[in-house]
């Protein structure tokens, strides 16, 4: 706090000056009292101006009160909604393959005072389990609704639920999937070389969506090195790789918060992780409307790092359903 | 706030921590939008606010089994994206920012909507005012005056004592005074201003 005393100091004949617009605020939210406020009341009840001055305070408040909250945008509540599915099936799958659920750590705010046992984590019921398991078959559903949601129209069997084809934090939702992953790595050819066709929309060629799946994303690995020159063509020539022809990992969380980031609530299209003027970055493509919009991620990028190292835009027909 | 019927707040968040796959999502839709008010306000950037929010859902999500319950499960869900906010504030006060309070950029922000019409527009000109504000003042100015909670819960959620709360606040309004002045005379016109004048700009 500034000293306010001097702005409302005793002036001759006992006569306040006027008190400052602050001093004024802070009387009227009965921070100043005693022999202070007493004083403050009664130059008010005399000074026209600070009158007028202290009823636009007033309507400051009412004018603040009178602003409608905004809504939250369809965009920003779809991406929560896609981010809080992956929770739940992070969530899930960490139950069923641990019998006990690991103690996260503590809200020190929320510790500090608590009055204990009532709000305390559920006691753990003999056979819980199971009942996790069943959970595990009913989350199902409300998951796989937002990834269709997130991916667009494609089909569910287009999807990979689950993808963590490499990482220990496997989930049991994509355990059947995982069958399937290892046979699309088996068959990667040169997956993801700048050479390859660049085909129009032909049925062989057309990308699917990596999908934004209930655990995270998937990441195609090639060892394409984009160039600053020409890079529409080169990301043309990355969707028109085959899926079949692509070697797969789960995104990182750096990945994941990065491509949710840039991409918004436009839908994926790729995500592969490539070289860039010969540095490590990823490839971002998604939907935007009637174009792909597509990025050149650094490696820092993440969720609330923001690092684009280049963009393009270019006709979508290339990955179009 | 719930009908009649559906769960409380603290039955939610009990049942996510006994495994309930659907019920945090419950409560989170239940108060999203007044929570997404409370980051797009103290952030002033639509971007971050969601950054803010998902950050703040993901942390509440995983840390629900520390709630202890001597808190409104709202008041510890608010606090969460305050802090969520505020944390982002203070990693971008490296940055060149509009919070130190510059009234040049203030005009800049005003005037760089081009239409006059749209300039006087109650929410632009309260937006762009928020701006010139500390972040910890407008924080505080945010949930009581503009979302109506009482200073006590206000206090609670930004975790200071309910004089602070107060003493921000009225520094605040005496701040935005000379900026939102000229509004109020035509406050009972601007009150009516329906989304399709231009009062709801995405």
């Amino acid at each position: 706090m500034t000293e306010p005393e001097a702005s409302e100091s005793t002036g001759m004949r006992g006569q306040m000056t006027h008190p400052d617009t602050d001093v004024l605020a802070e009387f009227r939210a009965g921070l100043i009292t005693g022999r202070r406020g007493a004083r403050i009341a009664t130059h008010l009840a005399g000074c026209g101006r600070c009158t007028a001055l202290d009823e636009q305070l007033a309507g400051v408040r009412s004018l603040l009160a009178s602003v409608p909250a905004p809504a939250m945008p369809d965009s920003v509540a779809r991406r929560l909604d896609m981010v809080l599915a992956a929770e739940v099936a992070q969530r899930n799958a960490a139950q069923g393959s641990h019998a006990a659920r690991e103690a996260v750590p503590g809200d020190r705010a929320e510790r500090a005072d608590g009055d204990g046992a009532r709000e305390s984590p559920a006691p753990r019921r003999p056979g819980g389990n199971r009942g996790f398991r069943l959970l595990a078959l009913r989350v199902l559903a409300p998951v796989a609704a937002v990834v269709v949601l997130a991916a667009g129209g494609y089909g569910l069997s287009r999807i990979n639920l689950g993808s963590s084809t490499g990482s220990s934090a496997s989930t049991s939702a994509g355990s059947a999937e995982r069958a399937a992953a290892p046979t699309a790595a088996a068959s990667a050819k040169a997956g993801g070389s700048v050479n390859a066709p660049s085909a129009g929309p032909t049925k062989g060629a057309v990308s699917r969506p990596q999908g934004i799946t209930a655990a995270g994303i998937t990441v195609v690995t090639g060892p394409a090195n984009l160039t600053r020159g020409g890079l529409a063509q080169q990301v043309r020539a990355q969707l028109a790789v085959p899926p079949s022809a692509r070697t797969t990992r789960a995104a990182t969380s750096a990945e994941r918060g990065c491509v949710l980031k840039l991409i918004g609530v436009n839908r994926l299209e790729l995500v592969e992780s490539v070289r860039f003027e010969d540095s490590p970055a990823t490839l971002i493509v998604a939907r935007t409307g009637p174009r792909d919009m597509a990025w050149v991620a650094a490696p820092d990028c993440s969720a609330t790092h923001r690092h684009v190292l280049d963009t393009t835009s270019l006709p979508s027909g290339i990955s179009g359903p | 706030m719930p009908d009649e019927g559906s769960p409380a707040d603290h039955e939610l968040l009990r049942r996510h921590v006994a495994g309930d796959a659907e019920a945090f999502g419950e409560l989170f839709r239940r108060h999203r939008d007044r929570l997404w008010a409370v980051a797009l306000r103290t952030l002033c950037d639509p971007e971050e606010a969601a950054d803010a929010l998902q950050d703040a859902m993901v942390s509440a999500f995983r840390r629900a089994g520390d709630f202890r319950g001597e808190s409104a499960v709202t008041t510890w869900l608010h606090r969460i994206v305050v802090n969520a906010s505020l944390d982002r504030l203070r990693r971008r006060a490296a940055r060149p920012a509009l919070s130190t309070g510059d009234e040049q950029a203030f005009e800049a922000l005003v005037a760089q909507d081009g239409d006059p019409a749209r300039a006087s527009d109650t929410r632009l000109d309260v937006d762009a005012a928020l701006q010139l504000l500390a972040p910890p003042q407008r924080a505080a100015l945010v949930l009581v005056d503009m979302l109506g909670f009482s200073v006590a819960d206000a206090a609670a959620i930004l975790d200071t004592s309910p004089g602070t709360v107060k003493s921000r606040c009225a520094r605040a309004r005496a701040r935005l005074l000379p900026h939102l002045v000229h509004l109020q005379g035509n406050r009972s016109a601007s009150e009516s201003v329906s989304p399709a004048q231009g009062g709801d700009t995405p």
